[in-house]
């Protein structure tokens, strides 16, 4: 089977309405993939930056994965919360990207939404915050029930990812 | 040195130094290093923790501290999993001339051979009472990671709350040996190696 290593860091996040954030991410693979070590999911801490408007997170990613196809490749999903001074958590954002297929350093941009409620839950979120949530995270990486969303665009969250290949010239994969 | 025909081990060689921070708040500031890595990896040659010297910024002339202190540093491993991070640890005098901590980062072994330049956020846990706060203040005594290579790792992270505060830029020279021969890809022909240098600056200046 050919092996993927996927290794890097989520750096942090910028561009978000305010700071104190922490971010629980994901990867989800096809069926054909298997995990062979390292965690597939994780929260970072919060940061509260002193000057910057990035929240730094330096949260370590590395992982191992078999493969006997390519259907599938790893996406990785991000949520990135924001956590207020009383320690309530609020939804600022999903995203996702796909980890690159070509190997090599990559750093990585992802884009992020946040699903919008109604004129009143948009209204009462002004002053309690809060806000609607996605009942099923799989719409995160997945596009197939996304059209029924009215969503709004948040803040980016930064990835640098190494991604390295074994085997895939012995299947003829080219990459 | 004899050719290996069917090397069950790859190499990586790391040389570099740990060039200078920003730290806009403080002066007088020493580093730690340290490197964390995976069960298969081991150390064949090299030093792997140190301490830097104190140094301190030259007011009007240069606004970053510099360290130029070396790393020199080879592995050994069958798997690339758990590949090496360098964490550091930053310290320098509060006040009271206590020693407190001023930044933990850390940050991947760089992947691909040739020279990269890395710019690694730094950041200090944070008290998560008031109380505390106000205690830790009075004491002079500022929270810290009892073992600062938890900042490499990734479980547990999500009861940590920090503040960043800083920057540590690292140089790093990577060779490594036999990876190709055991199957690995770890640059793509398409893609040629990232510019080191255009990558390390502004890399915290998105």
């Amino acid at each position: 089977m050919a092996e993927v290593h996927v290794i890097g860091q989520i750096v942090g996040a910028s561009g978000f309405p305010s700071n104190s954030l922490f971010c629980k991410w994901g990867i989800h693979t096809g069926g054909a993939w298997k995990l062979l070590s390292g965690l597939r999911e994780g929260q970072t801490q919060v940061d509260h930056p002193q000057f910057d408007n990035v929240a730094y997170w330096s949260h370590p990613i590395d992982v191992h994965f078999a493969t006997k196809g390519l259907q599938g490749w790893p996406k990785l999903h991000v949520q990135v919360w924001h956590q207020d001074s009383f320690g309530r958590s609020e939804l600022y954002g999903y995203g996702f990207c796909h980890v690159p297929s070509s190997p090599g350093f990559h750093p990585l941009d992802c884009v992020t939404w946040r699903p919008l409620g109604s004129w009143q839950e948009q209204f009462s979120q002004l002053f309690v915050g809060g806000g609607p949530q996605l009942l099923n995270s799989d719409l995160i990486y997945t596009g197939a029930d996304r059209y029924r969303l009215q969503t709004r665009a948040m803040g980016t969250v930064h990835l640098q990812l190494a991604v390295l290949l074994r085997n895939f010239d012995r299947y003829g994969v080219e990459s | 040195m004899a050719a290996v025909a069917n090397p069950t081990v790859f190499l990586l060689m790391v040389s570099g130094q740990i060039e200078s921070a920003q730290f806009p708040e403080f002066d007088d500031l020493y580093c730690k290093y340290c490197f964390v890595y995976g069960h298969d990896w081991a150390p064949t040659s090299g030093l792997e923790e140190g301490i830097s010297q104190i140094t301190s910024k030259n007011r009007g002339y240069q606004p970053n501290l510099v360290w130029n202190f070396p790393i020199d540093i080879t592995f050994k491993s069958t798997n690339p999993f758990g590949w090496p991070q360098i964490v550091l640890s930053v310290y320098g005098p509060d006040v009271f001339g206590n020693d407190v901590v001023r930044g933990y980062g850390a940050v991947h072994v760089p992947f691909t051979p040739g020279s990269h330049k890395r710019t690694i956020p730094m950041f200090v846990p944070e008290s998560t009472s008031m109380l505390q706060k106000f205690t830790s203040w009075l004491m002079g005594r500022r929270p810290e990671f009892i073992d600062p290579k938890v900042v490499a790792r990734g479980e547990g992270r999500e009861v940590t709350r920090v503040r960043s505060q800083g920057f540590v830029t690292l140089s790093f020279n990577v060779v490594t040996k036999d990876m190709k021969k055991l199957g690995y890809e770890v640059s793509s022909a398409a893609m040629p190696n990232p510019a080191a240098a255009s990558m390390g600056d502004g890399l915290h200046r998105y």
